[in-house]
């Protein structure tokens, strides 16, 4: 059974074909640059090989016209005719609380969706247009809807309110609803089962830390906090994201500079973070680099950095009550040992004893870095978000047919 | 790495069924700061922009200007430095008309002279060279809020392309565009500008070929009000403004707004309307003739009813007008 996973943002769709018998990958790829000049389709053959494709591609629709083409192509392809797909996965970015659970694409679904897009203005939209595109090419094939939001819609109420008028919740459902839902899902299951744990007893804190970054606290198998809000603005301090800023700060600024809605919004997503901080760079190996050349600024945002995670797993672990298994997942996460250690620091009082040596020397692979001595398990767990997607998918596509 | 290009690839798409999307090239003559704000509102929204100017100098000149009113909005944290490259890689200078051909639509934004006047033969001129270059369905635009556009679409061939523009300048949310039929303008024409519009983030109002639209008629009343009871000492100046700021809730009042506007364009356009309509009530109030005699025409000249920083803020209200 072959599932494609489709994961379209505003200029970009990323895809990949499942076989699901293997949970083999068969063929993988992605367009950049969508409606500008120099867009483009590239990926990578069994070989190794990369090719890439160049032309106009105008919009999402054409774009996964080209993907299809290429999969059916004699060259480059790996199906022969488009029913060897049997459903299609997209990643949808905002659900809302209409959506707990992947979903079955429906017309009910579209018109929900299409209510959604006021809480993802920019991510939503190209949602849609990649479920179009399929509704329209390959019009018989069902197609799953996968949210990031879905896995924390078992917040409780007082963890995902604001302290703000209960009004404004009411009129235009302003309240945390977390992002990364698919990550946190997966890296988190996928610790119980390697530790041989089961998933609902246990209390975890998954820190999905790349770009951008969220922490979660996960009670018995549900989400109960995570540190993303009603937009992916709030919590860690990310590449070039603020994080938490007080939020008397923010007039403050806009009255100083006299700045709009606009010009704050891009100060707080495009030039805040790390790179804001460090004035170098939204890279960590770049901020790495000015560490190791004395750079005193690159130095500070890796520490802010870190320390806003160790802040969020620790008030986790009181939410929680304490912690059996501590996630590491994501770019930064798999692959940044020096981030680990600053967050597990000191944090034996709560059973966090990291094996030093080990963790200087593992990467991105399934491995537990904590001493055999520690009650909490910390562990580094790469995250497969598409693979998540293609499950979901298959398993809906299941309960329909 | 291989490369191949992508068409052969679609399932429906080829080569020569694909249609050229609407608006990828568009074109402008003369590179004022209308024209500049034109062309910098147009490349943001994606587009290939073309702009025609009369010499190497000013081309640097608007390069130049350009770059700057991007580096003020990245400092003003509305733009990343990379955005900035990718917008300026899609504006491409020139000094000849021929590089407009293949353009959708070419906007003619032509200066004002000090005298606050723009040459219709010059305009017309401009029409026919671009008509020479251009598609038969490409788009001939003029930027501006009198009636002109037939005059000026009557000697082309295709006069049904012709549509004027008006982007209001009074602030930066002021995001309507005046889209004027005239005569000749189709139907055609005026729905593919509407769609321009929302392509460049603009609510589209149509027009029917009127001198000052909507926005400059009901903005030339209230200044001509304005400046009458200044006259009449009914009122001071701060407070004739601030009845319209607090009020009505206008984000400038009047005197800002006319310097924003510009003197010079404001006292031409009130002439031509009185001259069209014969009311007189919109004959250019004595002050505005003041201020428009002694080229003290606003925010450009940095004295109009207000006294201007190099910023373009006001210091101070401009004593000598009205004592």
């Amino acid at each position: 059974m072959k599932i494609l996973v489709l994961n379209c943002g505003s200029s970009s769709i990323k895809y990949k074909l499942f076989e699901m018998e293997s949970k083999e990958v068969v063929a993988q790829g992605g367009i950049e640059k969508i409606g500008m000049k120099g867009s483009f389709l590239k990926f990578t053959l069994s070989d190794g090989q990369k090719v890439m494709l160049e032309g106009e591609i105008l919009e999402h629709r054409a774009g996964i016209e080209y993907i299809l083409g290429v999969l059916l192509s004699e060259k480059y392809g790996c199906i022969k005719s488009l029913d060897e797909i049997h459903a299609v996965g997209h990643r949808v970015v905002h659900g809302g609380e209409r959506f707990n659970a992947s979903v079955l694409i429906t017309d009910e679904v579209i018109n929900m969706l299409n209510e959604c897009i006021e809480l993802a203005p920019l991510h939503n939209p190209p949602n849609l247009k990649g479920i179009y595109a399929i509704q329209e090419l390959m019009p018989d094939t069902p197609q799953v809807g996968v949210f990031d939001t879905a896995f924390h819609q078992t917040m409780p109420d007082y963890a995902y309110m604001y302290g703000i008028p209960y009004s404004l919740y009411e009129k235009y459902g302003i309240r945390r609803y977390g992002f990364h839902g698919t990550s946190h899902r997966y890296v988190s299951r996928r610790a119980c089962e390697f530790l041989g744990v089961p998933y609902e007893e246990q209390r975890i804190i998954t820190a999905h830390i790349g770009n951008g970054g969220s922490v979660t606290a996960i009670k018995n198998g549900k989400s109960i906090d995570t540190s993303m809000g009603m937009t992916p603005v709030e919590g860690l301090i990310m590449g070039t994201r603020s994080g938490d800023v007080d939020p008397g700060v923010i007039s403050y600024i806009m009255e100083k500079e006299h700045m709009g809605t606009k010009g704050i919004s891009t100060l707080l997503n495009k030039f805040s973070g790390v790179l804001g901080i460090s004035g170098i760079s939204s890279d960590m190996r770049e901020i790495q680099a000015g560490i190791d050349n004395g750079d005193k600024r690159a130095q500070l945002a890796m520490n802010t950095y870190n320390y806003r995670i160790r802040k969020y797993v620790g008030s986790y672990a009181a939410v929680l009550g304490g912690v059996d298994i501590l996630v590491f997942t994501g770019g930064v996460g798999e692959n940044q040992a020096i981030t680990r250690t600053d967050v597990c620091k000191n944090m034996e009082f709560m059973g966090i004893e990291l094996d030093e040596e080990l963790n200087n020397s593992v990467r991105a692979k399934e491995v537990v870095i904590s001493k055999p001595s520690s009650k909490v398990k910390v562990m580094i767990i790469p995250t497969d978000e598409e693979l998540t997607i293609a499950k979901d998918t298959v398993e809906i596509f299941r309960q329909h047919h | 790495m291989i490369i191949e290009p992508i068409e052969k690839y679609g399932l429906t798409i080829t080569a020569e069924s694909k249609n050229k999307p609407l608006f990828s090239k568009i074109g402008v003559v003369g590179a004022g700061k209308e024209g500049r704000t034109i062309i910098i509102m147009t490349a943001t929204a994606g587009m290939d922009v073309v702009f025609l100017d009369e010499s190497e100098e000013r081309v640097d000149f608007v390069m130049d200007e350009l770059g700057k009113v991007m580096d003020q909005k990245i400092s003003s944290w509305g733009l990343t430095p990379s955005e900035k490259k990718i917008i300026m890689n899609r504006i491409t200078p020139t000094l000849v008309y021929e590089d407009f051909a293949g353009c959708d639509l070419v906007i003619e934004c032509s200066r004002y002279s000090e005298s606050g006047r723009r040459s219709t033969p010059v305009r017309k001129n401009i029409f026919k060279k671009l008509e020479e270059v251009l598609d038969t369905d490409a788009i001939i635009a003029t930027n501006g809020s009198t009636i002109i556009i037939s005059e000026l679409a009557a000697e082309l061939d295709h006069k049904e392309r012709c549509v004027s523009l008006y982007f209001p300048v009074s602030h930066p949310d002021a995001r309507i565009l005046e889209i004027s039929k005239g005569m000749y303008t189709s139907e055609e024409v005026y729905q593919e500008m509407e769609i321009f519009a929302k392509l460049i983030n603009y609510k589209p109002h149509r027009i029917n070929e009127s001198n000052g639209n909507v926005s400059l008629r009901l903005l030339v009343i209230m200044l001509n009000e304005a400046c009458q009871m200044l006259l009449e000492r009914v009122s001071s100046l701060e407070d004739i403004e601030e009845t319209l700021t607090i009020i009505y809730g206008q984000r400038f009042g009047v005197f800002r707004m006319a310097d924003i506007v510009g003197i010079e364009r404001l006292v031409t356009l009130m002439e031509a309307m009185f001259n069209d309509f014969g009311e007189t009530h919109y004959k250019p109030n004595p002050l505005l003739w003041k201020l428009y005699r002694s080229n003290q025409l606003g925010v450009r000249t940095r004295k109009g009813f207000y006294i201007y920083d190099e910023n373009g803020n006001p210091v101070s209200i401009n004593k000598t007008v009205f004592n």
